[in-house]
């Protein structure tokens, strides 16, 4: 071998570890964001279906970590190449009118998906004998001081860790003893798939659980505020893609769990929560707890996230100070909006006669009303040479773009109608 | 005062009535006296227009320009008060993220030759939003229900630096600490720029004890005729929190029968003082008043007083205290002549002059100015007015029969 060859073989190592330096110096915010994806309320929608429809949904995790995959990279291009968020950019360019509607709407619908989370925690806690108020309590103060407290570091590293626990999923998927080939299959070749109307409602849960406005908006903002250069945005595009393959991935051992389990068995959840309990005489002890375990971890998570999403968008749309890396002094209006968001919820989910069924089915209305409005402001911006540059869609890629957020606007477009028809029997 | 979100979307017509369009957009300079140099037209078939503001006749419930109009195209150093400014973030001198421009304000400049719009400030608070989404008054009216006042948030346009706002920022020159609400008297100076109805509406919003400050600073015309508008028990309550000689000075300017009412309706121990105070000022100060006093502009040497001194008051009966005004006439400081004689005669005056002045005002009581200059021991005591301009003093000569009388 000559010396020129070994060099050559050399500097691709060293470009590959340097690649693969800079990928973890800008690896968290996509990862976080469609870890959160998965909060509480995912993986109750999660076990539900997989414990009424088995494997045959499990096609349509294909889809929507596809389609996931797409918006949440325009969002993420943008944020790097406009260096603005979600919100500044509907400020600026649609007025304070718009804003402030689309930030109400937000905040409402957030609080719901908060109520949720909280919810979650307080059943699956209650299940494992856990003083579920004292919990509450618990979570919320730690959430708060780790917030304030801590920078943007601790806190990324604090939600990957978040992350890491969601591989319980995997470990009570295996305790469940699924039927590997067929599950596995399911995902690519759809099988003994029946187009009921559940089904269908069902399929659409499980998209809108997984692709929200508030997710839209966090991931915008939490890549923003990382200060991602615009150099590094390939390899932030590659780990948005990663991110949306990990949501699912996670997703298909949530699906996998009680499908081999509840629905092999014929066993139908009242709710998604009970999952934990229900999957023991089949799954075992270790199964079944880690399961609880990672419903509480979800349910951390997706509170903690959503109700970041509520300061950032607020700071964003009223252009006050709002970063992670700011002390509360000098972010406080930031730190408000936060703690508030969790206080509400936390003081609603402990009314006794509010229903969290009703709760859960306006917040899934109102989350499909934002989505149309989030996908007009994701397409116009990200097709908007001006802001873009050279980062502006490309033509096919524009194609796609168009297809997932039509598919997506018709799939929430589906559940505004028909909770308001009051067609859609999903959840209970 | 106008502001923005009111003005937006406003049909324009011709003085003969004939529909331009729909106003869009504004176009101001940016500099330190932004004036609005354009106006940006939709018209009925969607066409943007720019025109030159000269056109602008006036302003009610539309826009009327004048008959024979020409378009224009932008200059240099011109923005769009909607694209350039509105909804763009305010960062203050350091980089820090304050608010956004939820508003924008103007003001009318109306001489006989001339209409002008000025950009006066931006809107950062909440009324700007509200204003916007045309629920202003609604929001007033619900926090005054429940006894909530809250302050408009104006930024002047002078924090904001015009340079920067060329480049796209809009930047203010000051940290983010130092930025405090609009002090009172700036606050009066800017209403009264514009017409009563909306120092009344402004005034209507404002928190009763910033209110109160607000009205002390006007001058005594826009007082006369809030007092005389406002219901007599918000006038109560306002002079309540003001300071009894300014409260007089207002009273007296009002007539009788208002006076009577108002006086009736303020708490009792303030009535009584009020009601003191307007009896002595029957004994007014005006015909004690004498106009022979020197002022010299701050920046006089000792040797320029001297000359001065020597030109002027050869024919003065009294001669104590010389007194220091600015470019407004406003008196600054006071010295009297042994302080002058002090001093080398290169010094200027304001290294020496004492700033903390004792005054009077026109409407200020006999036995007040007597009980302040033997208080002081002041040969004479200034009479200033409103503005703070010198009117005359009073002398010690003068006031000696008063004092003997009553011994």
């Amino acid at each position: 071998m000559s010396t020129q060859e070994h060099s050559s073989t050399q500097s691709v190592l060293f470009s590959f570890k340097t690649r693969l330096l800079i990928f973890f110096s800008i690896f968290g915010p996509a990862t976080i964001t469609a870890m959160a994806d998965n909060d509480a309320a995912g993986v109750a929608t999660y076990s539900l279906v997989g414990a009424k429809f088995g494997y045959s949904m499990l096609f349509i995790l294909l889809i929507i970590t596809f389609l996931l995959a797409i918006t949440q990279e325009m969002g993420v291009r943008i944020a790097i190449v406009t260096g603005k968020g979600l919100g500044d950019i509907i400020r600026e360019r649609y007025g304070v009118t718009m804003s402030v509607f689309v930030f109400v709407g937000l905040f409402i619908a957030n609080t719901g998906t908060v109520i949720a989370n909280l919810s979650a925690i307080k059943i699956t806690a209650g299940m494992f004998n856990i003083n579920s108020t004292f919990f509450l309590i618990c979570i919320i103060t730690i959430a708060t001081i780790f917030i304030i407290k801590g920078n943007y570091k601790t806190n990324q590293n604090i939600f990957l860790l978040s992350g890491f626990f969601y591989l319980t999923y995997i470990v009570s998927a295996f305790k469940a003893r699924p039927d590997w080939n067929l599950a596995i299959s399911s995902v690519f070749i759809p099988q003994n798939m029946h187009f009921s109307k559940e089904f269908i409602f069902a399929a659409i849960a499980v998209l809108g659980t997984t692709i929200t406005p508030w997710g839209q908006f966090f991931v915008h903002s939490y890549v923003l505020d990382k200060k991602i250069k615009i150099d590094d945005l390939k390899y932030t595009q590659i780990e948005t893609y990663f991110g949306a393959f990990l949501t699912d991935f996670f997703s298909f051992f949530m699906i996998v769990a009680t499908a081999s389990t509840l629905y092999a068995h014929k066993i139908s959840l009242v709710s998604g929560e009970q999952a934990a309990l229900a999957i023991k005489p089949f799954a075992g002890e270790l199964a079944s707890v880690l399961f609880g375990f990672g419903i509480l971890n979800a349910g951390f998570m997706g509170l903690v996230v959503v109700s970041l999403t509520t300061a950032y968008a607020f700071s964003e749309f009223f252009g006050v100070e709002g970063s992670l890396d700011k002390s509360f002094g000098k972010s406080k209006t930031f730190y408000i909006i936060f703690i508030m968001q969790l206080l509400i919820a936390a003081l609603i989910v402990n009314i006794p006669s509010v229903s969290l069924f009703r709760i859960v089915f306006f917040t899934q209305s109102l989350n499909g009303i934002l989505l149309p409005a989030m996908f007009f402001f994701l397409l116009t911006a990200s097709n908007n040479k001006d802001m873009m540059g050279k980062y502006i869609n490309s033509k096919w890629y524009n194609y796609i773009a168009i297809i997932s957020s039509i598919v997506i606007i018709i799939a929430a477009m589906f559940t505004v109608i028909s909770n308001v028809l009051g067609l859609s029997n999903i959840g209970g | 005062m106008l502001y923005f979100s009111e003005i937006e979307g406003k049909k324009i017509e011709t003085e003969d009535k004939i529909e331009i369009g729909f106003l869009e957009d504004l176009v101001f300079l940016a500099s330190a006296q932004p004036k609005v140099t354009k106006l940006v037209i939709r018209s009925l078939n969607k066409e943007k227009i720019i025109l030159p503001f000269q056109y602008v006749v006036k302003i009610n419930s539309s826009i009327v320009i004048k008959k024979l109009y020409n378009m224009a195209v932008l200059v240099e150093n011109e923005l769009f008060l909607k694209k350039n400014l509105l909804d763009k973030q305010i960062i203050d001198i350091v980089g820090n993220k304050i608010v956004r421009v939820n508003d924008v304000s103007l003001q009318e400049k109306i001489s006989i030759n001339h209409y002008e719009w000025y950009l006066t400030g931006v809107d950062v608070g909440l009324f700007g939003i509200l204003r916007t989404l045309k629920i202003e008054s609604f929001f007033i009216n619900c926090m005054r229900f429940f006894g909530i006042h809250i302050a408009p948030n104006l930024l002047p346009w002078g924090l904001i630096q015009p340079l920067e706002l060329s480049r796209g920022h809009v930047k203010l020159n000051k940290k983010e600490e130092k930025l405090q609400n609009l002090r009172p008297e700036d606050l009066a100076d800017y209403l009264e720029k514009t017409n009563e109805t909306n120092v009344r509406k402004f005034l209507k919003i404002l928190d009763k004890n910033y209110a109160a400050e607000v009205v002390s600073n006007l001058n005594i015309n826009y007082q006369r005729s809030l007092f005389q508008h406002w219901e007599p028990d918000k006038s109560a309550s306002v002079l309540e929190m003001i300071h009894p000689e300014e409260a007089v000075d207002i009273l007296l300017a009002i007539s009788k029968k208002r006076r009577e009412e108002i006086l009736h309706l303020v708490e009792q121990q303030t009535q009584e003082e009020l009601q003191l105070l307007i009896s002595l000022s029957r004994t007014s100060i005006g015909n004690k008043l004498t106009t022979e006093f020197l002022t010299v502009p701050s920046n006089f040497t000792v040797n320029d007083v001297i000359s001065s001194i020597k030109k002027n008051t050869a024919d003065f009966g009294f001669f104590a205290a010389i007194y220091v005004i600015n470019e407004k006439k406003q008196l600054i400081g006071v010295f009297n002549l042994h302080e002058l004689l002090m001093h080398n005669l290169d010094t200027p005056v304001y290294k020496f002059m004492i700033q903390n002045i004792i005054e009077i005002r026109l409407t200020t009581p006999i036995e007040i100015a007597v009980r302040k200059m033997l208080h002081y021991r002041l040969p004479a005591i200034p009479v200033v007015n409103n503005d703070k301009q010198i009117l005359g003093i009073v002398t010690f000569d003068q006031v000696v029969d008063y004092i003997s009388q009553k011994m």
